[in-house]
């Protein structure tokens, strides 16, 4: 049996144990890191998937820990990211500036995920929610750019505090910090009160509208194989408590009352959920489609997905929570396998900015594959997981009735087809630039092989779902809610029966058929740029001549002032702080020893004022 | 020997006075007097009330020795005695100076007399003007010498507004004279009023506190940790026990709300004045009047046990926060936080300790800072103080963006280097400070073992 306790007793002196052997090598260091990781990864699946985990104390008594299957869903799903995204540690983590630690505050964080997800008390709960945040904060500057783990840790203890206060109203409600009895003990205003401090918690934490600013700065300037962790696996933090937010405190506000209308409503405070959750989908789609900077795409991506996670479960309905419980399994393998293929190209590049690259599939071949079926995932296509989560969600939305936001959910799906194709055509396809033709090789097999799992799991999740919408079931009865109606190979849904092994199979099919079509018929010839000439003239040099940079350049220019609307926002927010601060000095730090005691006589006149009258 | 409390404040005391007959003796006696200040405090000195030349209670002077004050007492001898070995040799000729400060500072903490807190009050004010003039800054010592005497004067009016109403001096006789005879607390307020302004200015609350930016932006390794760490514990300790005995009497409907709402905004503008600063130095003089409200705040609020690990907390982090930064711009010749870029990547243990300092003064977890600000959260909300704990919850946020802003720019170089070396002592104390920090974050048991009702004034009171 798999005790947590030791396991995170395990991950701190696995962590003391990587500084040194990274201090000596960095690879050995990172090698022990992927082992630890491994254990830690091997322990949970074998174990908790029948439930066996062992939760008793034995060390630290003042822990208690509980094995709850939303818990365990999450749990299992993060640490396989972290352990996927631990290969790609030997090649990139001596290149850092503080190799030493990036290996420790990995471990660390990771800790505080076990930590999280097995807490059965809210302040265990907040103690591992701060604790990943502040290791994972430090991670972060080794990247790109500095000011990214600001505004990280801006957003994060925002929503943390926030968490905090609910915490604490909750607390004095019931009396213990117990999160089953402080969930069940809140009714009336406190509920309100509650459920609102947890969305802001969980919206900050999943990057939703609007506490996304910190999204594209963490994700696009994080080290690179940090992004996929931070996409694929820390943001769902956010879905985490989203859950106890919108399905479990369920304050009683006001049903949304369509007239005429025989459909079940949807009370105000879930409703509000899917209207923000449909604006993240609209506005992250709408972000990723202008950038230029293919992690930060991917990190807008990662927005509008957290978008459909929240529109799900304010639905609140069976299928849309197993739709929304799915997309977050679907969205996590398929951003950690699109941001690792990205880190990929930077390693061998240097770069990942779409208008420096092309032309990647030359030599990266199986990279494209890694990155091609993410993206297929992403956008909601079969045979892909992606699809069945987004199948499970649309139909909620359409059975709710709820047009616009239906309109949103459709317009993010299309949209991803939009913003993912760019970095495919701009890195992969194209042009090869000259730059890279002699130096750019494959990735080195160790950085496959994660990738590689990732890419079966994508199309594994899309073929044969049920095993893990059984799981979900077990989800969803803990939350009430019922099962959604499953065989071996196909779901039940509300407008029809989805059998996801067939649609795969004709895909393959159509596959097959066009791989005998390009087989039998007569093989292209390949030109290099020189062979071409334009315009009567000859190229005498080969320059750029993809042009993946402007794609939608008419659609943005529809919006592209609206942009920055919110970042002004938050930006201006600071510098009214800071003004508030100035003025703060010029009121009680100036140069005037006087001040002082003017505010000294204008306080005790205020007060003898008050009490003469 | 339960008297033995006496030999605490009068052992300094008497060393100053023989060190000023040689310079060459004086840093041994203030060495050999700290050292025994200790050595007594933790083994010899009993709990009890000690009364000075024999006459009854309410007339005599009287120490009063329990676990706040000895809790008190501890932390600041301690963190004394480590700052002078540290500083011992550069400032050998505030020696003198030193040994009054520390005979003060013992007086301010052990009295249970409240004029004698006055005169304590002022031999360590003097004492601190005098350790300020390390900074070579004589305006900003004189704005804390003018200001400093206007707040002790204040605390003296309001004194004597006491023993006009009540007869006498005596901190537990007053209290109970004034819980016996249901004394209209509206009575109370201007005389309460005059004292908290007196001690705030002490204690650095805004308004009150315009020296401490003087005093501190130009500190050293003495004048740096000894303000912001040393005295600031002490004044929060006094402040503390004055508050939650007498002025809580008080403090009752809207004074008490005035005083809330002083300290809130106070902790708000301190923040956003940190916010708002780029030299280091300043950063984290705004922070420390932050934390220095917050602590009043919870006096006020009766959440005793956690304000006085509050102090302890931030005395051991603001002391290591301040030596760092100090000693870096002793070898730099500047605290702008944009030129110390990078300072930790040479000195990576100096650099790791300061951040443990740093993360715990956020309050994040692994650290005691964590571990006592949750505490404090949690009782102001079963007190139902959720406006105070929404303020201080959006002040932390706050908090956290520049200190985590400043510890970016500390640990990552741009262009040029800066080199800053540590001598061995100071690692010492570093890492010694971080490892509490760690001890007490991770394993709470000895945190738990007292409550509110440590300041047992109140508890000797009822028994008579």
């Amino acid at each position: 049996m798999a005790n947590i306790e030791l396991l995170l007793l395990f991950l701190l002196a696995s962590g003391i144990v990587s500084y040194f052997l990274t201090k000596w090598k960095s690879f050995v260091g990172s090698v022990f890191t992927i082992f630890s990781t491994m254990f830690v990864f091997a322990s949970l699946a074998m174990y908790g998937f029948s439930g066996q985990l062992d939760t008793t104390v034995n060390v630290i008594p003042v822990l208690s820990f509980a094995q709850t299957n939303i818990g365990f869903y999450f749990a299992i799903i993060i640490v396989f990211v972290y352990l996927m995204v631990s290969f790609f540690h030997p090649y990139f983590v001596g290149e850092y500036k503080y190799k030493n630690s990036y290996n420790v505050m990995f471990l660390l964080s990771l800790a505080g995920v076990i930590g999280t997800f097995f807490a059965d008390n809210f302040i265990q709960l907040f103690f591992a929610f701060e604790f990943i945040v502040w290791t994972s904060m430090l991670l972060i500057p080794m990247g790109k750019s500095k000011k990214a783990a600001v505004s990280y840790y801006g957003f994060s203890a925002a929503g943390s505090f926030a968490m905090l206060f609910g915490i604490l109203v909750m607390r004095s409600v019931s009396g213990s910090f117990d999160i089953d009895l402080g969930l069940a003990s809140l009714a009336g205003g406190q509920a309100t009160l509650v459920f609102v401090m947890f969305l802001v918690a969980a919206f900050s934490k999943l990057g939703a509208f609007p506490f996304h600013i910190w999204l594209p700065e963490a994700h696009g300037n994080a080290p690179h194989p940090f992004s996929p962790v931070l996409s694929g696996a820390l943001v769902k933090l956010g879905a985490f408590v989203a859950v106890f937010a919108i399905l479990r405190i369920m304050p009683s506000t006001p049903l949304i009352d369509f007239a005429n209308s025989n459909l079940p409503h949807i009370p105000l405070g879930q409703y509000a959920v899917v209207i923000l959750g449909s604006l993240s989908i609209v506005f992250g789609t709408l972000m990723a489609i202008k950038e230029d900077d293919a992690k930060k795409l991917l990190a807008y991506s990662s927005m509008s997905h957290g978008g459909y996670i929240l529109v799900a479960f304010g639905i609140m309905t069976s299928q849309a929570v197993a739709g929304g419980f799915y997309h977050i399994l679907a969205h996590a393998l398929a951003s950690a396998g699109a941001f690792m293929a990205i880190a990929a190209v930077a390693k061998q590049t240097g770069t990942t900015k779409m208008s420096e690259l092309g032309g990647m599939i030359h030599k990266m071949p199986i990279t494209y594959i890694v990155y091609l079926v993410a993206i297929i995932s992403m956008a909601g296509i079969p045979p892909m997981g992606g699809f069945i989560s987004k199948w499970l969600i649309f139909q909620a939305v359409i059975d709710k009735g709820m047009i616009f936001v239906a309109i949103a959910v459709f317009f993010g799906s299309i949209g991803s087809f939009l913003y993912v194709f760019r970095p495919l055509a701009a890195l992969f396809l194209g042009q090869e630039l000259r730059e890279y033709k002699v130096k750019v090789k494959e990735a080195p097999f160790l950085m496959l092989l994660p990738m590689l799992i990732i890419t079966a799991l994508n199309v594994y999740t899309g073929v044969i779902p049920s095993a893990i919408l059984n799981f979900t079931n077990g989800m969803l009865v803990d939350l009430g809610l019922a099962p959604v109606s499953i065989t071996m190979w196909d779901i039940v849904g509300t407008t029809g029966t989805l059998n996801p092994a067939l649609i795969a199979l004709v895909f393959g099919f159509g596959v097959v058929i066009a791989f005998i079509i390009f087989i039998v018929l007569k093989k292209s010839k390949k030109v290099t740029l020189m062979e071409t000439y334009t315009a009567g003239n000859f190229v005498h040099d080969e320059q750029l001549l993809h042009y993946t940079k402007d794609f939608y350049a008419p659609l943005e220019r529809l919006y592209i002032k609206y942009t920055t609307i919110m970042k002004e926002f938050y930006e201006t927010l600071a510098v009214k702080v800071k003004e508030i601060g100035r003025f703060g000095k010029y009121l009680f730090m100036n140069k005037f020893i006087g001040t002082t005691i003017l505010w000294i006589i204008a306080i005790l006149l205020f007060l003898l004022v008050g009490e003469v009258l | 020997m339960s008297s033995l409390a006496v030999l605490l404040i009068a052992i300094p005391l008497i060393a100053a006075f023989v060190s000023i007959l040689s310079k060459k003796v004086a840093p041994y006696l203030l060495l050999i007097a700290s050292l025994i200040n200790v050595i007594l405090l933790f083994y010899f000195v009993p709990d009890g009330i000690v009364v000075i030349g024999g006459y009854d209670l309410p007339y005599g002077i009287n120490l009063f020795v329990d676990t706040f004050s000895r809790t008190g007492l501890g932390v600041v001898n301690v963190l004394f005695l480590v700052i002078v070995l540290l500083n011992i040799v550069e400032f050998k000729k505030y020696s003198s100076v030193l040994l009054v400060a520390l005979a003060g500072l013992n007086g301010l903490l052990l009295t249970g007399d409240l004029f004698n807190l006055f005169v304590f009050l002022e031999i360590s004010g003097i004492a601190a003007y005098l350790i300020t003039t390390s900074n070579h800054k004589p305006l900003a010592t004189f704005r804390y010498l003018i200001i400093g005497a206007v707040g002790s004067s204040l605390y003296l009016f309001g004194l004597i507004i006491f023993y006009g109403m009540f007869g006498t001096l005596n901190l537990m006789d007053m209290v109970s004279f004034i819980q016996a005879n249901n004394v209209d607390p509206s009575a109370l307020v201007l005389p309460a009023m005059l004292m908290f302004i007196g001690l705030g200015v002490e204690a650095k609350l805004l308004p009150f506190n315009s020296w401490v930016k003087g005093v501190l932006k130009d500190s050293n390794t003495l004048s740096g940790p000894m303000i912001a760490a040393v005295y600031a514990a002490t004044i929060s300790f006094v402040f503390g026990r004055i508050i939650n005995n007498l002025l809580t009497l008080a403090f009752v409907g809207n004074l008490l709300i005035v005083v809330l709402v002083l300290l809130a905004v106070g902790i708000f503008i301190a923040e956003a004045m940190a916010f708002a600063s780029t030299k280091v130095r300043e950063i984290l003089l705004y922070s420390s009047i932050a934390q220095a409200s917050i602590v009043i705040l919870l006096f006020v609020n009766g959440i005793v046990l956690w304000a006085v690990y509050l102090i302890i907390a931030n005395a051991l982090s603001k002391t290591v926060m301040f030596l760092v930064i100090n000693k870096a711009t002793k070898d730099h010749g500047d605290d702008e936080s944009d030129s110390l870029q990078g300072v930790f990547s040479k000195n990576i243990l100096v650099g790791i300790t300061f951040s443990v300092a740093t993360l715990s003064v956020m309050g994040l977890p692994l650290f005691m800072g964590f571990v006592v600000k949750l505490n404090y959260l949690t009782e102001l909300a079963v007190g139902a103080q959720w406006a105070l704990l929404a303020v201080i919850l959006i002040s932390s946020i706050i908090e956290g963006i520049y200190f985590v802003r400043m510890l970016i720019k500390l640990w990552y170089p741009e262009k040029n280097e800066v080199t800053v070396k540590f001598d061995l002592g100071f690692k010492v104390v570093f890492v010694a400070i971080a490892l509490i920090l760690l001890a007490l974050g991770t394993y709470t048991a000895p945190l738990n073992t007292l409550d509110n009702s440590i300041d047992t004034i109140a508890e000797v009171i009822d028994n008579g």
